[in-house]
C-alpha cells in the first residue's frame, strides 16, 4: 500500500465532464420544467413554433438528461475515482489521456448535433434510442474510446484488486456496449433504395412484437446500467470515502453486485405486460422484477449500515445527507418498481403517470442527488478550494427534497386515480368515464408537479451557483482534505 | 476464492461480467425470433402515402402521448375495440405501441373516427373536445410529408424483409418519379374528403398536392384512418 | 418506534390515505381485485420503504460500527467483512419462494393464457348482464343510454347532442330540412333496411319542401298530402312501416341497430361503423336515450 500523497493525479477531464454534466443536467431539467407545465397548462406548447409542443420536446428532454446528463456524470466520476482507486494517475499515459480528449470533444460536439436533430424531428421514436443511425455511430465510438480508458487505466493500475465501485463502471461499460448495439439495428433507407429521400432515415431490423422485446430489453436494462450500476458505483465511493467509514459488508457488496447483474437482464418483460409478447415472458418479468429486490436494497442497506453510528455527521454534514437520501429513494424506486411489475398492479399502473413517477423517485432522487453529491465531494479536490456555501446547500437540499416528494406523490395519486379511472364500470357494466374526464382529473396533479419541478430546477440552480462561486471565489485550501469536504459555514 | 480471484484479474472478471448478462437475452428474447411474428391474415402492407403519415407520428412524436396497443382487458375493448394481436404488427418498424397514455390509445382509430374529425381535431383539439390537453399541430398543414423517404422505406423492407409490396416498388430515382403520380392520388383522395378549416382552405390543400406535395396532415390522416 | 420512524411512517400513512380518498372521491370500486391488489401493492412500496430505510437511518444514532476490516484499502477506503444482514438474508429466501409460487401456480409459465382469462371474464360479464338487464326498466335504459353516448359518441355528436357545431348529426331533433332534401333528391342506400335502396327523385320543387318541412319540424299530427308517395315505405304515419324503412320521426332501436351496424355518410359527412362494439341491450338503451330528445 501506497500513500496518496505520492501520486498527483490528472483531474483535466474529470473538469471538462463535470462542466458539461451541470451544463446539461441544467438544460434537461430546464425543458422537464417545461413538459411539466405544460400539461397543466397547454398554452405554453406554442412558445417556439411547431419546435415547442410537449411531443418533440419530450424525447429532448430524456436525452439531454439520460445521455448529457447522466452520462457525463458518469464519465467524469470515472476520470475522478478510476486514477484514485487504481492508484495510476492519467498523467502517467499520454496515449489515455490523448484517448480521452478525443472522447470528450467527439462527445461534445456529437451531443449537441443529436439534440439539434431530435428537434428537428429526426427520430427513430424509439425511446431512449431515438438518435437516428449516423448519431449512433458517433456514439458506439465515445463508448469504445471510454472503455479504451478503462481498460487502460485498470492494465497499468497499481492497486491490484479492484475497488467495488470500478467492478461497477466496468459492468456499466459492458452492459451498454451490448444492449445499444443489438437495439440499433438499422437499415440507413438512403443506401438500400439507390440514394432516395433522406440521408438520416433508417427502418429497424425488427418489427412489432419482436422489436418490442428487443427495445425494452434494452430500455429496461439502459435503466439498470445508466441509472443504477454506474450510480451505486459512485455511492460506494463517495460515501465511504466522505464519511471516512468502511464499508459495511464485503460479502454484501458481492452479492449485491452479482445478484444485480444476473437478475437485471431477465426483467425487460415488465414493460411489456398484457402486451402481445408470449405470457411466459411476461410471468419472467414480474418473477425477476421482484427478485431484484433483494440485490437492489442490498446495496442501498449496505450504504446505510456503513453509516452505523455516525448519526452526528449525518446532522452536520450535507454531503451525507445527500447521499443517505439517495440511497433512501433508490430503495424506494426498487420496491416501487417491481411492485409495478405485478401483473394486476400493472394492469392499473401501466400507461399512467404513475411510472411517471417511479421514474422521477429514481432520478431526482438517487440519481441526480448522488451525481450532485459527487460533483460537490470532487470540485474542492479538483480545484483546491473549499465549498463556497453550507447554507446554500442547506436550503437546496431542503428545496430539492420537498420537490421530489411533491413530484411523486402527486404522480402516484395521478397515476393510480387514472389508472382505475379507465377501468371503473357503473352500475350496468358500462364504462364509467370518457377518456377526457379522465384526463380532467388529473389537471390538479399537474399543477401541482409543475411547483415541484420550479422548485427542484431553483434548487438545481443554487447547486450551479455554489460550485461556480467555489470554482472562483472559494477560499483556497492547501492540503486535500482525507476524509469531509470543506465547506465555508 | 472465485471472487476474490476474479477481483484481481479484470480481464477475466470482464469475461464473466458479460456472460452473466448475456444469458437473459439468450433465453427470454431469442425463441420469440424464431417464429417471427407472422402477418394476421389480410394484412397488407402500409401504402406510401401511409408511410409518410407514419413517419410524421414519429417526427412529431405522437407516441410521447399515445398507445398503440389494446390490452385484454373489458375495459379497454369497450373503449377502443378489439384487443391487439401480434400478427397485426407485422409490417410495424418500429413498433409504436408507446408506454404512455396521456391521450387515448390509437391501435383502432380509424375505426370510429373520420377525416374530417381528424382534421378538426389535429387543428385545434380543445374545439372537438374540450378540456383536451393534446397541442395543435398546425405546422402539418404548411409542411409538405417527406413521401420520397417513405418511398425508400417501402423499397428497403420490400428487398431486405420480403414484405410483400406490387412490381411498382423499386430502387432508383427513375422508379420513384413512376411511382409518385400513384401517391399523389392518394393523398388527393384523402384530401377531398377533407373540409377545410378556418386557416387553410380545402382548396389550399389541393392545390399544394396537385404541385406535387403532400401536405404533412394529409399523409396523417390517410395513416390515422389505416389504423384499424 | 422512535421519533423519525414515527413520522416517516406517519407520512406513508398520509398517502395512502389521501390516495384512496380521491380515487373513492372518482367512485372507484375497490373491492375489484385489480383495484385491491394495486391499493395492497401500493401499501406495500409506502409502509415497507419507510420502515426499513428509517429502521436502519436510526441505526445511525443508536447503534456503533464494528466489524473485522478485510487487509485491502482503496484510496483510504477500508472494508468489514461483516456477515449478511439477517432480516436481509430471510427475505431473499421469502422472495424466492414467493417467486416459485407466482412463476408455478400463481400464473403458471407452461399454461397461463391471458386471453384465455380475458374471454372468460368477458363470457361471464356478458352471461351475467344479458340476464340482469333483459328486462330493463325504461329509466335503466335511459340511464344506461347516456353514459355509453358519453364515451363512444360524445367526441363527435357533443356532450349536449347538439353535433358540435356542424361536426355530426345534431340529435336533439330527428333531420334537418337540407338533409331530408338533400336524401329525396339523391336517394340514400347504406343502412340495410330490408326495403334495400331509397330511390332518389321521389318529390321535387314545392312538394318536396313541405314534406321535408314536416319531417323537419318533428313529424306531429297529419303529414301533408305529398307525404303519400312517401307513405308506401316509410308507412303513413312516417315511423318506418315496421322497421322495413327508416323511422323519419325518431330514434328509433332499428334506426339505431342499422346506423351502429353500417355507419352513414350524408351531407353532414361520415359517422363510422359501431358493428360488434355493442350487445343489443345496449344498442336499445343508446336509442332510448337518442329518443329522450322528446321529452
Ligand atoms: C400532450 C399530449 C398529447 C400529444 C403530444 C398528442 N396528443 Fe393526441 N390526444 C391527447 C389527449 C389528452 C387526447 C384526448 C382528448 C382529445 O381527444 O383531444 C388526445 C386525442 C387524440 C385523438 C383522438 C383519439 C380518440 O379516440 O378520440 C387522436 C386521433 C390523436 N390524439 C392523435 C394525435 C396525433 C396524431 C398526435 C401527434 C402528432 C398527438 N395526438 C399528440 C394528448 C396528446
Ligand atoms: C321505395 C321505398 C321508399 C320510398 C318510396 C321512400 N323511401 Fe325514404 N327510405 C327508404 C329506405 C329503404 C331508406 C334507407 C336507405 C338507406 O339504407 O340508406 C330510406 C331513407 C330515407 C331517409 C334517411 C333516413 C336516415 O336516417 O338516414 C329519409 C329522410 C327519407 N327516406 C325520406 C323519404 C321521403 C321524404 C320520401 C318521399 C318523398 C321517401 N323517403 C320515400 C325507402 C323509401
Ligand atoms: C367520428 C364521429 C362520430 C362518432 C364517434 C359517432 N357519430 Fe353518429 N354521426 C356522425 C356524423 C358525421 C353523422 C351525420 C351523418 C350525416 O351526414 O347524415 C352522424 C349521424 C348519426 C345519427 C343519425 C343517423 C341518421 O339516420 O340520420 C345517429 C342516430 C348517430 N349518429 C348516433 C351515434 C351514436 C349512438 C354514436 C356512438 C355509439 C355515434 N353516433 C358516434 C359522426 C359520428
Ligand atoms: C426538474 C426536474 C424534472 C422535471 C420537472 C421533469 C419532468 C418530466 C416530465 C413532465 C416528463 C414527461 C412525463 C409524461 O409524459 O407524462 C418527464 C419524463 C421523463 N424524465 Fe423527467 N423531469 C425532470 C428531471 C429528470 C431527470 C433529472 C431525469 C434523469 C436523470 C429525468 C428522466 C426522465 C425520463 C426517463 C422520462 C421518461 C419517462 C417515461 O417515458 O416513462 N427527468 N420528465
Ligand atoms: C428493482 C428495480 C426496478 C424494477 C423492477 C423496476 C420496474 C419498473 C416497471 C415495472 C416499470 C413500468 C413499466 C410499465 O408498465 O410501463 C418501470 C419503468 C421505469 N423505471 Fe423502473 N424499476 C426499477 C428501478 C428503477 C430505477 C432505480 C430507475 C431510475 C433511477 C428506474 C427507472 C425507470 C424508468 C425511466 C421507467 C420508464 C420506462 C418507460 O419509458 O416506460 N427504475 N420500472
Ligand atoms: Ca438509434
Ligand atoms: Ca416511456
Ligand atoms: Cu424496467
Amino acid at each position: 500500500m501506497q500513500s496518496n500523497a505520492a501520486l498527483e493525479y490528472d483531474y483535466s477531464l474529470a473538469k471538462k465532464f463535470t462542466f458539461l454534466t451541470i451544463l446539461f443536467g441544467f438544460l434537461g431539467m430546464l425543458i422537464g420544467t417545461l413538459l411539466a407545465a405544460q400539461l397543466a397548462f397547454p398554452s405554453l406548447n406554442y412558445l417556439l413554433g411547431e419546435y415547442g409542443t410537449f411531443s418533440r420536446l419530450r424525447p429532448l428532454h430524456t436525452n439531454i438528461v439520460i445521455f448529457g446528463f447522466t452520462v457525463s456524470g458518469i464519465f467524469a466520476t470515472w476520470f475522478y475515482i478510476g486514477q484514485r482507486v487504481l492508484k495510476v494517475s492519467l498523467k502517467e499515459s499520454k496515449f489515455l489521456m490523448t484517448v480521452g480528449n478525443i472522447q470528450f470533444w467527439l462527445y461534445f460536439v456529437g451531443a449537441l448535433l443529436a439534440v439539434v436533430s431530435l428537434l428537428m424531428g429526426i427520430t427513430e421514436s424509439k425511446e431512449y434510442a431515438q438518435f437516428e443511425w449516423p448519431f449512433d455511430i458517433v456514439v458506439v465510438i465515445i463508448w469504445v474510446l471510454w472503455g479504451l480508458n478503462i481498460m487502460g487505466l485498470i492494465g497499468i493500475r497499481r492497486e491490484k484488486a479492484l475497488y467495488i465501485s470500478v467492478w461497477y463502471y466496468l459492468a456499466c461499460f459492458l452492459g451498454i456496449s451490448m444492449l445499444y448495439l443489438f437495439n440499433n439495428m438499422a437499415l440507413p433507407t438512403y443506401f438500400t433504395s439507390g440514394g432516395l429521400g433522406s440521408f438520416f432515415h433508417s427502418v429497424s431490423m425488427y418489427s412489432g412484437t419482436n422489436d418490442a422485446l428487443v427495445q425494452w430489453w434494452y430500455g429496461h436494462n439502459a435503466v439498470a446500467f445508466g441509472f443504477t450500476v454506474p450510480i451505486v458505483g459512485m455511492i460506494y465511493y463517495f460515501l465511504p470515502k466522505e464519511s471516512g467509514q468502511p464499508v459495511y459488508s464485503y460479502k454484501l457488496s458481492l452479492l449485491s453486485f452479482w445478484g444485480l447483474l444476473f437478475v437485471y437482464l431477465w426483467a425487460g418483460s415488465h414493460h411489456l405486460m398484457w402486451s402481445t409478447v408470449p405470457d411466459w415472458m411476461q410471468t419472467m418479468g414480474s418473477v425477476f422484477s421482484v427478485l431484484l429486490i433483494l440485490p437492489s436494497w442490498g446495496s442501498a442497506i449496505n450504504m446505510l449500515l456503513t453509516m452505523k453510528g455516525e448519526w452526528q455527521q449525518l446532522t452536520e454534514n450535507p454531503l451525507i445527507k445527500f447521499m443517505i437520501l439517495a440511497s433512501t429513494f433508490y430503495m424506494l424506486s426498487t420496491i416501487e418498481g417491481p411492485i409495478q411489475a405485478v401483473r394486476s398492479v400493472n394492469a392499473i399502473a401501466h400507461f399512467t403517470d404513475w411510472i411517471i413517477g417511479h421514474v422521477h423517485d429514481g432520478v431526482l432522487g438517487w440519481v441526480v442527488f448522488m451525481i450532485m453529491s459527487a460533483i460537490y465531494h470532487m470540485t474542492p479536490r479538483m480545484f483546491k478550494r473549499e465549498i463556497y456555501s453550507k447554507k446554500l446547500i442547506e436550503t437546496q437540499f431542503w428545496l430539492q427534497t420537498t420537490a421530489v416528494v411533491l413530484y411523486f406523490t402527486s404522480m402516484w395519486i395521478a397515476g393510480i386515480t387514472q389508472g382505475m379511472m379507465w377501468r371503473a364500470v357503473d352500475e350496468y357494466g358500462n364504462l364509467m368515464y370518457s377518456f377526457i374526464d379522465t384526463v380532467n382529473a388529473l389537471h390538479p396533479y399537474y399543477v401541482i408537479r409543475t411547483i415541484a419541478a420550479i422548485m427542484y430546477l431553483a434548487g438545481f440552480m443554487m447547486f450551479m451557483y455554489n460550485i461556480y462561486k467555489t470554482v472562483t471565489a472559494g477560499r483556497e485550501i492547501e492540503e486535500e482534505p482525507q476524509f469531509r469536504t470543506p465547506i465555508a459555514a | 476464492m472465485f471472487f476474490r480471484w476474479i477481483e484481481r484479474n479484470p480481464f477475466f472478471m470482464a469475461a464473466w461480467i458479460s456472460l452473466v448478462i448475456a444469458v437473459a437475452g439468450l433465453i427470454e428474447i431469442v425463441p420469440d425470433f424464431a417464429k417471427a411474428a407472422r402477418p394476421v391474415e389480410g394484412l397488407k402492407p402500409y401504402t406510401v402515402l401511409e408511410l409518410a403519415g407514419k413517419e410524421v407520428y414519429k417526427k412529431d412524436n405522437c407516441i410521447a402521448c399515445h398507445s398503440q396497443l389494446i390490452r385484454p382487458f373489458k375495459s379497454e375493448t369497450d373503449r377502443y375495440g378489439d384487443f391487439s394481436v401480434s400478427g397485426e404488427y407485422a409490417y410495424d418498424r418500429p413498433f409504436l405501441w408507446g408506454s404512455k397514455r396521456t391521450g387515448p390509445d390509437l391501435h383502432r382509430v380509424g375505426r370510429y373516427r373520420t377525416t374530417v374529425w381528424h382534421e378538426a381535431h389535429m387543428w385545434n383539439p380543445p374545439a372537438v373536445v374540450p378540456g383536451s390537453i393534446m397541442p395543435a399541430y398546425r405546422h402539418m398543414w404548411k409542411n409538405a410529408a417527406d413521401i420520397e423517404t417513405a418511398y425508400a422505406e417501402a423499397v428497403t423492407v420490400k428487398n431486405a424483409f420480403h414484405t410483400p409490396y406490387g412490381p411498382g416498388i423499386r430502387k432508383g430515382k427513375e422508379a420513384w418519379e413512376k411511382y409518385k403520380p400513384t401517391v399523389l392520388a392518394q393523398a388527393r383522395k384523402v384530401a377531398e374528403e377533407m373540409k377545410g378549416t378556418e386557416g387553410v382552405s380545402k382548396e389550399e390543400v389541393l392545390k399544394m398536392i396537385d404541385s406535387g406535395k403532400v401536405p404533412e396532415i394529409v399523409a396523417l390522416i390517410a395513416y390515422l384512418n389505416r389504423l384499424k | 418506534m422512535n421519533g423519525l420512524m414515527a413520522k416517516v411512517i406517519g407520512f406513508a400513512a398520509l398517502l395512502m390515505v389521501a390516495t384512496i380518498a380521491v380515487v373513492k372521491y372518482m367512485h372507484v370500486d375497490l373491492s375489484d381485485p385489480v383495484n385491491l391488489i394495486t391499493m395492497v401493492g401500493a401499501a406495500a412500496v409506502a409502509f415497507l420503504t419507510a420502515g426499513v430505510a428509517t429502521k436502519y437511518i436510526s441505526q445511525m444514532k443508536t447503534d456503533t460500527s464494528t466489524g473485522e476490516l478485510a487487509e485491502e484499502n482503496w484510496d483510504g477506503i477500508g472494508e468489514y467483512k461483516n456477515e449478511l444482514p439477517a432480516g436481509w438474508a430471510y427475505t431473499f429466501v421469502g422472495v424466492f419462494v414467493w417467486s416459485l409460487w407466482y412463476g408455478l401456480l400463481g400464473y403458471p409459465v407452461t399454461a397461463y393464457s391471458q386471453v384465455g382469462e380475458y374471454n372468460k371474464e368477458v363470457q361471464e360479464y356478458n352471461k351475467k348482464f344479458a340476464k340482469t338487464f333483459a328486462n330493463a326498466s325504461d329509466e335503466q335504459l335511459l340511464d344506461m343510454g347516456r353514459s355509453i353516448y358519453l364515451v363512444q359518441c360524445a367526441p363527435c355528436h357533443g356532450i349536449t347532442r347538439d353535433g358540435n357545431d356542424g361536426q355530426a348529426q345534431d340529435l336533439t331533433k330527428r333531420m334537418a330540412k337540407a338533409q331530408i332534401l338533400d336524401v329525396i333528391k339523391n336517394g340514400q342506400n347504406q343502412l340495410g333496411y330490408p326495403m334495400g335502396a331509397m330511390p332518389p327523385g321521389m318529390a321535387s320543387g314545392e312538394a318536396a319542401e313541405k314534406i321535408a318541412e314536416w319531417i323537419a319540424s318533428g313529424a306531429k299530427g297529419t303529414p301533408p298530402a305529398e307525404f303519400a308517395v312517401c307513405a308506401s315505405c316509410h308507412g303513413a304515419d312516417g315511423k318506418g312501416n315496421n322497421g322495413m324503412a327508416p323511422n323519419l320521426t325518431t330514434y328509433d332501436e332499428t334506426l339505431m341497430k342499422h346506423v351502429l351496424e353500417h355507419g352513414k355518410k350524408g351531407i353532414i359527412g361520415q359517422m363510422p361503423a359501431f358493428k360488434g362494439r355493442f350487445v343489443p341491450v345496449q344498442e336499445k338503451a343508446l336509442a332510448r336515450y337518442l329518443q329522450s330528445f322528446e321529452e
